[in-house]
């Protein structure tokens, strides 16, 4: 228990600059849960700059109110408990913004910063200097074709992989110069990566909770949060070598979130999770995010990334392309189009005209 | 006797011309695939080149012994040809023909192979099953003990070639003995593939294998009591005479039952071998026909409750490496092979000695326990890259080296503990002299603290590619480099050497004066300790900084 009371501390005082703008996202981002709503955020693209503020004014007290509402019934008591000093934070702005319209959008303080991160395997490049700035409170999307250097990218950020030359900084702390300070900060979600799997489900997430730190009593109450918000309940008596790929995807998440990083680094999160545990996830981490937390996540599916992400890079060949906000990114078009664009278009299908004559 | 005979052969008989028959009709269509199998097993074969320079060195290398052992052997079975003492020969023959025929039929089902040539691999290409049955088992001849057995069983020939018949006979029984093994091998390898299916059967097979050792050393022992010289070839010949009318002795007894001038029996003994081609031929292809059906299946999960380990151990980052080595070391097959061998070893050691008398006296009972402990100690060397890429958490946590290292030891020393605890009073009671416990505890402390310090350093700084887990336990890795014996001997010599003084003020102590007993207590205590301490503390240092590398010689070794 002990560090509970510490970790809100220590975010408190830095979060505070954001407060302005966080019911804004709080907004899109639990309002954008709806499949409903890529046309209504098309729409928000006429005003790119500023959309945030006047969109908020109209819902942002029920947005408030819904948020805080299951976060006290439903959510874990470690994602709870960050957020419980930043209650009062989130009910002043909710008058503010009606009061004065569109405050001056302050420079938010950067969560994660990657700059110039070069890193080549033999003859392979695989990152070819890539920097892109994280705000604090955002929901980092990072799209990329097979191959583009992504899991290459977030390996660097998560402090497993050396790049050859670059910075990456977490909150002001370097990972790796200062890797014990930075990686108590981030919650690490690998893809491809085993996990210690002969372990039973309660067994793993202790294991991790312990390993970073947290005492007996604090991780035995976030295992049992984390299981039932991840729904784990009937599984964690069993190995985690005899899940489904999908529900070890869940518990590798659960165990991410843990220690309640400021950021989560995230690969592929939602590969071969089911449409009701990933929406599930979704919410969780669009809470987390609405307290101040930051995400960054990779992921193939467009729609996901153009759904819950506010801020968006796209990288092809160990090169950021484009990054900035989402609806920056995209334009007029949707994030796929735009994508598949920037990714070198697409081979028209010709040559395969064998194909369409079958054999028996 | 005749007529008994004929009994039992007419429906063999009928049998096997039925299959003939059976066989001829599919055999033009069958045999399309065959060229294109043997490609393919080639092509598989040659891809264990391509790969790092060490580790072609050490193939040739191994093919290069395999070369010169099989020239030996065709050499012997050549020489064969000339011994004027034909009834030995033809024992030795059924008896080592068997021997490797059986060898064919159980190493797959102990071990489990990896399977290159799985019939479920070729499951949606949509070839024809009996195409696929011919095309797979010709493709497995293209394996290096296929290689030498076919060799070594086309020498046989030349040993039989006293007359034109016989030495036809003896290709005749040669080619059914190959098709055999091999077969055989098919065989057992698809139904290894069927009840090794899941991860709790294959990791067994670890276990069963070290227990079918265990099994087999009383047959060892007490043919190792055989007075060789006298009477090893009269021992043969019983064996002999049993072995050939077995299935995986008949094919090997034709030419040598028919040279030593027993016709009959050879003609029995080529129905055997035929209908046993026969047999497991038909076994082949309904394993092939039934795979082709039935995907890969999964084990039902067993249920645990609460934290085992982890509510026993303390709550903080040692703890908890401690709790999960534990379990690992109590669920893990890989682990469990390790602690199986590590009394199977002195057993076997003993029992050698036991052959030459090479050590008079109650002295040998004074030789398990520092050697099972030497192994227990050394048994954690590797033991970051038991945890495959699952590593990464410990570098994500920041977990500290010193937190990793220790917690790695704990389940050493939970064995390593009470086994010198207990080991010293049975030896002692075995040995007859008291006296000696001190250099007895001197020596096993020292190897086992000697071993946990290198092990500290050796698991982080050169971790070796070992089976995945879940694999069978001798599953080999996709890639083992030559570091893997360089490490494993490095290791054990350097327990040896810093444990020298504690062993040879031990020895002196037996065999000059009973003072050097406390020498070697305290030379092997202050020892060990040096060496556990500065062991964790520089393999902690390491740990630090080597997380990356860890990882990806990890993934490297995926």
């Amino acid at each position: 228990m002990s560090s509970l009371p510490e970790t809100p501390s220590e975010d408190g005082p830095q979060a505070n600059p954001v407060s302005p703008v966080e019911p804004a996202e709080e907004k899109t981002t639990s309002g954008s849960k709806k499949p409903a709503t890529p046309r209504a955020q098309r729409t928000r693209s006429t005003a790119p700059r500023t959309p945030r503020a006047p969109r908020s004014t109209p819902t942002a007290k029920a947005a408030g109110s819904a948020a805080a509402k299951p976060a006290s019934g439903s959510a874990a008591a470690k994602p709870r408990a960050p957020r419980a000093p930043r209650a009062p934070r989130a009910s002043r702005p909710k008058a503010a913004p009606e009061v004065q319209p569109a405050p001056p959008p302050e420079p938010k303080p950067t969560a994660l910063g990657i700059r110039q991160l070069y890193k080549r395997f033999g003859g392979t490049v695989a990152l070819d200097g890539v920097t892109i700035d994280v705000p604090e409170g955002s929901f980092f999307g990072l799209v990329g074709p097979n191959g583009a250097g992504k899991t290459t990218m977030l390996s660097i950020v998560s402090g497993l992989l050396r790049p050859d030359s670059g910075q990456v900084v977490v909150h002001d702390i370097d990972v790796w110069k200062q890797p014990d300070h930075a990686k108590r900060l981030i919650g690490v979600l690998p893809d491809r990566l085993r996990l210690f799997d002969r372990l039973t489900g309660a067994q793993f997430l202790y294991y991790c909770g312990t390993l970073r730190g947290l005492d007996a009593q604090t991780v035995k109450t976030r295992v049992t949060d984390l299981v039932e918000a991840f729904g784990l309940e009937g599984a964690v008596g069993r190995l985690v070598a005899d899940y489904s790929a999908g529900m070890t995807k869940k518990i590798a998440l659960a165990a991410a979130l843990i220690h309640s990083p400021r950021v989560l680094v995230l690969d592929e999160p939602f590969e071969s999770v089911d449409p009701v545990s990933a929406a599930n996830i979704t919410e969780i981490l669009q809470k987390y995010v609405a307290a101040g937390g930051t995400v960054i996540l990779s992921s193939h599916s467009m729609d996901l990334i153009q759904r819950i992400c506010d801020r968006v890079a796209i990288i092809v060949a160990g090169v950021v392309l484009d990054s900035g906000t989402a609806d920056e990114v995209r334009g007029a078009k949707s994030l796929e189009e735009r994508f598949v664009e920037l990714a070198g278009g697409r081979k028209a299908a010709e040559g395969l005209e064998w194909l369409h004559s079958f054999s028996e | 006797m005749a007529a008994q005979l004929l009994g039992v052969t007419t429906p063999d008989r009928e049998r096997a011309v039925g299959y003939a028959r059976k066989l001829a009709g599919s055999t033009a269509d069958a045999f399309a695939d065959v060229p294109r199998f043997l490609r393919l097993k080639l092509a598989l074969l040659g891809g264990a080149f391509r790969r790092s320079p060490w580790q072609v060195v050490g193939l040739v290398i191994a093919s290069l012994y395999g070369v010169g052992m099989m020239a030996l052997l065709v050499a012997g079975l050549v020489a064969a040809r000339f011994v004027p003492d034909v009834a030995s020969v033809r024992a030795i023959v059924i008896v080592s023909g068997a021997v490797v025929t059986t060898g064919f039929l159980l190493l797959p089902l102990v071990f489990g192979v990896d399977d290159t040539l799985d019939p479920r691999k070729f499951a949606l290409f949509g070839i024809p099953r009996n195409r696929l049955a011919v095309g797979l088992a010709a493709g497995s001849i293209l394996s290096v003990p296929a290689i030498v057995l076919a060799v070594c069983a086309l020498a046989s020939v030349v040993t039989w070639s006293h007359g034109f018949w016989l030495a036809l006979l003896a290709l005749l029984s040669a080619v059914i003995g190959i098709a055999t093994s091999v077969l055989a091998g098919r065989v057992a390898t698809a139904v290894a593939g069927f009840l090794l299916d899941t991860r709790r059967a294959r990791e067994l097979t670890g276990v069963v294998g070290v227990l079918l050792i265990v099994l087999i050393s009383p047959l060892v022992l007490s043919l190792s009591s055989v007075d060789w010289g006298a009477q090893g070839l009269s021992v043969i010949g019983v064996f002999a005479d049993i072995l050939r009318w077995s299935p995986v002795g008949a094919a090997w007894s034709v030419p040598a039952d028919t040279a030593v001038g027993h016709g009959g029996a050879a003609a029995l003994e080529l129905l055997i071998a035929l209908a046993t081609f026969a047999a497991l031929w038909l076994a082949w292809r309904a394993l092939v026909a039934h795979m082709l059906v039935t995907p890969s299946r999964s084990g039902e999960a067993k249920t645990y409750s609460g934290l085992g380990w982890f509510s026993v151990m303390p709550g903080t980052a040692w703890g908890a490496v401690a709790a999960r080595s534990l379990s690992y070391w109590g669920r893990d097959a890989r682990y469990w092979v390790s602690l199986v061998m590590i009394p199977v070893i002195p057993i076997v050691i003993l029992a050698v000695f036991g052959v030459v008398h090479a050590i008079p006296g109650t002295y040998p009972a004074l030789l398990p326990l520092p050697i099972m402990v030497l192994f227990l100690g050394w048994a954690a060397h590797n033991d970051v890259a038991y945890d495959g890429t699952a590593i990464w958490l410990h570098v994500v946590a920041g977990t500290t080296g010193l937190a990793d290292r220790i917690g790695r030891l704990v389940p050493v020393l939970f064995i390593g503990i009470p086994l010198i605890v207990i080991g010293t009073p049975v030896s002692l009671y075995f040995y007859g002299d008291t006296h000696v416990a001190l250099a007895l505890v001197g020596v096993s402390a020292c190897e086992l603290l000697v071993g946990l310090g290198l092990s500290s350093v050796t698991s982080t700084l050169a971790p070796y590619p070992v089976p995945k887990p879940g694999d069978s336990p001798f599953a080999q890795p996709q890639s083992v480099g030559a570091a893997a014996a360089v490490v494993q001997g490095f290791s054990i010599a350097v327990i040896l050497l810093l444990s020298a003084p504690a062993i040879v003020f031990g020895v002196l102590g037996v065999f000059v004066d009973p003072a050097w007993f406390a020498a070697s207590l305290w030379s092997g205590l202050v020892v060990g300790v040096v060496a556990l301490v500065g062991g964790i503390l520089g393999g902690a240092a390491i740990f630090n900084r080597r997380g990356p590398q860890m990882l990806a010689a990890a993934v490297r070794a995926a």
